[in-house]
């Protein structure tokens, strides 16, 4: 459904230093400098598949969805999104495609969003009828209802992206591509919204392309994940994945009859924290069995369990330590 | 108070020069004294034609227009209006300094920043139409700049006064776009005073706008003709520093009865 | 075709409903349209009074001009101000994205989103300016076929030049005076062109066509330009209208959507 192959994207932008002088000096001779946003990112992603798209700020994910969109024009490489090239921006293909951006909005700010909704129905040439079918069906799974006739700035943050949900997916898109939807929503909310992300994929097949701040949307989503550090694809492949190939070890936590002493465990692994008779160990996993069997055989061990490390701390080791150089 | 003053205007200055395009756009935006000159220049170059005012003289009225016109421009109404609507005044009030002098600083700022293009459209003028150059008496500049500070405090007055509305109505800029047009026609932007119809000329000096354009400019050209033409200098300037006392007392008055209505709103 | 009809209607009713919320700008816009009429005639009067023509034209025809710039103001505040003003921001805020991803021609969307019923004063005073002016030099009544066409044609070539002058903002986003400098330029089409000297009508003719804006329809109404200057006049409509659709295609190149 979605194909790219060696997408790269390089801007130039200004270079300007602080203050007056630089102010000044900026003024009469701008210097400009080239950053590589997408780095020859190839990938392939199949109808129905939820894939998540993770990175810090600035790693290009963002650049990335435009690219696929077809806002802007790879500098390197092509794509192809449901079969059409994205920069063409061909009707038959716009109307198969969707974008969300959490930050931006496409609602009317001063009307009701029922309002934007006649006029996107219009857009895409869905009549009266079917569009109301549509808004109604929609409207239940987001459990909408007097919002879509309220002025939208009147809105809450939760209802607006719901409304705006709903107007970008009016003409049952095929393809989504939805870039921090759930950004500065409540628990709630960004609940609602994920649960309604689910039942669209189910019911219409949808293929999803999302970026997120949120570990708990991309867990709750997404089997897939691509990791993007720095404009290159680091890791693709399923979540449980990342674990084995960023995180080859293991929280070990053992309870001992009695209290531990400082440097007593050193000799099994690398040391979390010791609180009484409980400690906390990072074991290097290929470590593991051999470990839990000298701890069993050395200590007088009451209880005792091995767990993942969470996701979140995962990834964000990996694009701090940036252990893809 | 001199630190705070230069910090501020040296601020305000950079942040000009990020909008230089737009100054650049601006000037370009303000040929309406060349339309106006055009016009009076080729209407009186006429053997036939009988006005108070000659080619050069028009030509020499419309270029100090323009020098006062880009001295005088406002545009505080729209700037405060943005401010109030996006809720950035709020932080500002709880600064120990009126935020009038941000307002002020930004637009003394900015004549900085416009200078260079002023100056280089005037050299260029001056050379297609040498004619029209003239070197002004030091007392018609000392006038005039006198006449261009109070216009500018003016001017500067009754837009801040009428953005006072913004604490009461959403579009405040609406009140501005009613006095420009009388401001246009009356401020001597489309023809010097000489040639208004002397009772319409009389009721236009006792009004503001001769004052914001008019008189600043033909002070420029040559005050001694313009009172011997029936400029009353002194009456002019007093009349002037009466509009802006108004307009001054006016906005203080109106700025603490917006302020108590703004914070009762929750701000 | 009948989906761009239906969009437009749609189009329309939301911004009037969007707009009707600050009715108080009706009478700003009545007032403000009163003003510069009165002080448009009044300008136009000083010159009177000094000789008994204005580059040629008597009072009556100056009048004819100033009618059609007032006419075009008002289509200009109705639809070229409230959607092309907008661009800039459509670029600022990244929303532009949102329009370009509309399987809809996104000029057309630009144009045409917005309707601003506050240009409706200066469009009826234009139009009675300009149906007492044929009343008054005795044109025959054909003279209303012709203004109409004539307008529609410089309507055509202030839009393409005002649009193609807004889409500068894809390059430099921070131009929101860019289109104030053709508004400026065009308060020059208050007075009929052979007033001004030589040079200016130059300038004013081929480098920024206001001449074409306001004096060649009031020509064509009076019967002072003949068929060859419709034919010009309709080539440079229409020779516009199609640069400034690939002007936008061109611009959209450029387009670099703000914030990655």
């Amino acid at each position: 459904m979605i194909e790219a192959d060696n997408l790269s994207k390089s801007y130039r932008v200004a270079d300007k230093q602080p203050g007056l002088m630089g102010t000044l000096r900026h003024f009469f001779r701008r210097k400009h400098k080239t950053v590589e946003a997408v780095k020859s990112v190839s990938f392939n992603i199949e109808p129905g598949e939820v894939v998540g798209f993770l990175g810090p700020n600035g790693a290009g994910k963002t650049t990335a969805l435009k690219m696929l969109t077809g806002l802007i024009h790879p500098t390197d490489g092509s794509v192809s999104v449901a079969g059409h090239r994205p920069f063409a921006r061909k009707a038959a293909f716009l109307k198969q495609i969707t974008l969300v951006m959490g930050q931006k909005q496409q609602l009317l700010w001063d009307l009701p969003a029922s309002e934007s909704l006649r006029i996107n129905a219009a857009i895409y040439d869905i009549d009266d009828t079917e569009a109301k079918r549509r808004i109604d069906t929609l409207a239940e799974m987001l459990s909408l209802d007097e919002e879509l006739t309220k002025p939208v700035r009147k809105l809450s943050l939760g209802e607006r992206m719901k409304c705006e949900l709903l107007a970008a997916l009016l003409h049952n898109p095929k393809v989504l591509f939805l870039d921090e939807p759930t950004l500065g929503l409540d628990v709630n909310a960004q609940a609602t919204v994920r649960q309604f992300l689910r039942d669209y994929n189910k019911e219409h097949e949808a293929t999803v392309l999302l970026t997120s701040h949120y570990m708990a949307d991309i867990t709750a989503l997404c089997e897939r994940v691509m990791l993007i550090h720095k404009g290159s694809l680091i890791y693709d492949g399923s979540l449980d994945g990342i674990l084995n190939q960023f995180a080859p070890y293991r929280e070990v936590k053992v309870e001992l009859a009695e209290p531990i002493t400082n440097g007593q465990m050193d000799t099994y692994g690398e040391v979390q924290s010791i609180d009484g008779r409980v400690a906390r160990l990072i074991v290097q996993r290929d470590a593991l069995t051999r470990t839990v069997d000298r701890l069993l055989a050395e200590r007088d061990v009451c209880d005792m369990t091995v767990t993942d490390p969470p996701i979140e701390e995962v990834i964000g080791r990996v694009f701090t330590d940036g252990v893809a150089d | 108070m001199l630190r705070r003053t230069r910090t501020l205007l040296s601020v305000s200055f950079a942040h000009m020069l990020e909008y230089r395009a737009e100054l650049f756009l601006w000037m370009l935006a303000s040929v309406m004294p060349f339309i106006m000159m055009g016009l009076w220049v080729s209407a009186s170059s006429d053997e036939s034609a009988n006005y108070a005012l000659g080619p050069l003289e028009f030509a020499r009225y419309f270029i100090a227009m323009f020098i006062v016109r880009q001295l005088t421009m406002i545009w505080v109404i729209w700037d405060f209006e943005w401010h109030v609507v996006e809720g950035r005044l709020s932080p500002y009030l709880l600064q120990p300094m009126d935020p009038v002098w941000r307002f002020i600083a930004g637009h003394v700022a900015e004549r900085g920043a416009r200078g260079p293009f002023v100056l280089v459209l005037l050299v260029l003028f001056f050379v297609l139409y040498p004619d029209a150059w003239w070197v002004p008496a030091l007392r018609d500049v000392g006038l005039c700049v006198l006449a261009v500070v109070l216009a500018f405090l003016l001017r500067f007055m009754m837009q801040y006064t009428m953005a006072m509305g913004c604490f009461w109505v959403e579009r405040a800029s609406g009140m501005e776009a009613m006095t420009f047009a009388l401001y246009m026609f009356l401020s001597g932007m489309v023809a010097p005073l000489e040639i208004f119809p002397p009772s319409v000329r009389e009721i236009a000096m006792w009004t503001p706008f001769p004052y914001l354009v008019y008189f600043p400019s033909t002070l420029l050209v040559d005050s001694a003709g313009a009172a011997a033409g029936g400029l009353d200098i002194a009456r002019g300037f007093a009349v002037l520093t009466g509009w802006l006392v108004v307009f001054t007392l006016l906005n203080r008055w109106l700025w603490r009865m917006g302020l108590k209505h703004y914070s009762a709103m929750g701000a | 075709m009948t989906r761009y009809l239906r969009t437009l209607r749609r189009f329309w009713s939301a911004s009037f409903s969007a707009e009707m919320e600050y009715r108080a700008n009706f009478v700003v816009a009545t007032v403000v349209s009163v003003l510069n009429l009165v002080g448009g005639v009044f300008t136009i009067w000083l010159f009177f009074t000094g000789r008994d023509d204005l580059g040629g034209w008597s009072m009556t025809q100056a009048l004819l001009v100033m009618g059609i710039f007032t006419l075009l103001s008002g289509v200009s505040d109705a639809l070229l101000v409230p959607n092309l003003s907008r661009i800039v921001h459509f670029v600022q805020q990244g929303t532009l994205d949102y329009v370009l991803l509309k399987p809809i021609d996104s000029q057309y969307y630009l144009s045409t989103r917005n309707l601003s019923p506050w240009g409706l004063p200066n469009i009826l005073f234009g139009l009675g300016v300009i149906s007492y002016c044929v009343v008054k030099l005795d044109l025959p009544p054909s003279a209303f076929g012709i203004a109409a066409l004539a307008v529609a044609l410089a309507m055509a070539v202030v839009y393409s030049l005002w649009f193609m002058l807004a889409s500068i903002t894809i390059w430099f986003v921070k131009v929101y005076n860019v289109t104030h400098v053709l508004q400026s330029f065009m308060e020059a089409g208050k007075y009929p062109m052979s007033a001004f000297p030589h040079a200016y009508r130059v300038v004013l003719t081929f480098v920024i066509p206001v001449a074409f804006m306001t004096t060649v329809p009031a020509q064509l109404i009076l019967g002072k330009a003949g068929g060859d200057w419709f034919a010009i006049a309709a080539m440079l409509a229409v020779g516009l209208f199609i640069v400034s659709r690939l002007w936008w295609r061109f611009a959209l190149r450029f387009y670099t959507s703000a914030s990655s």
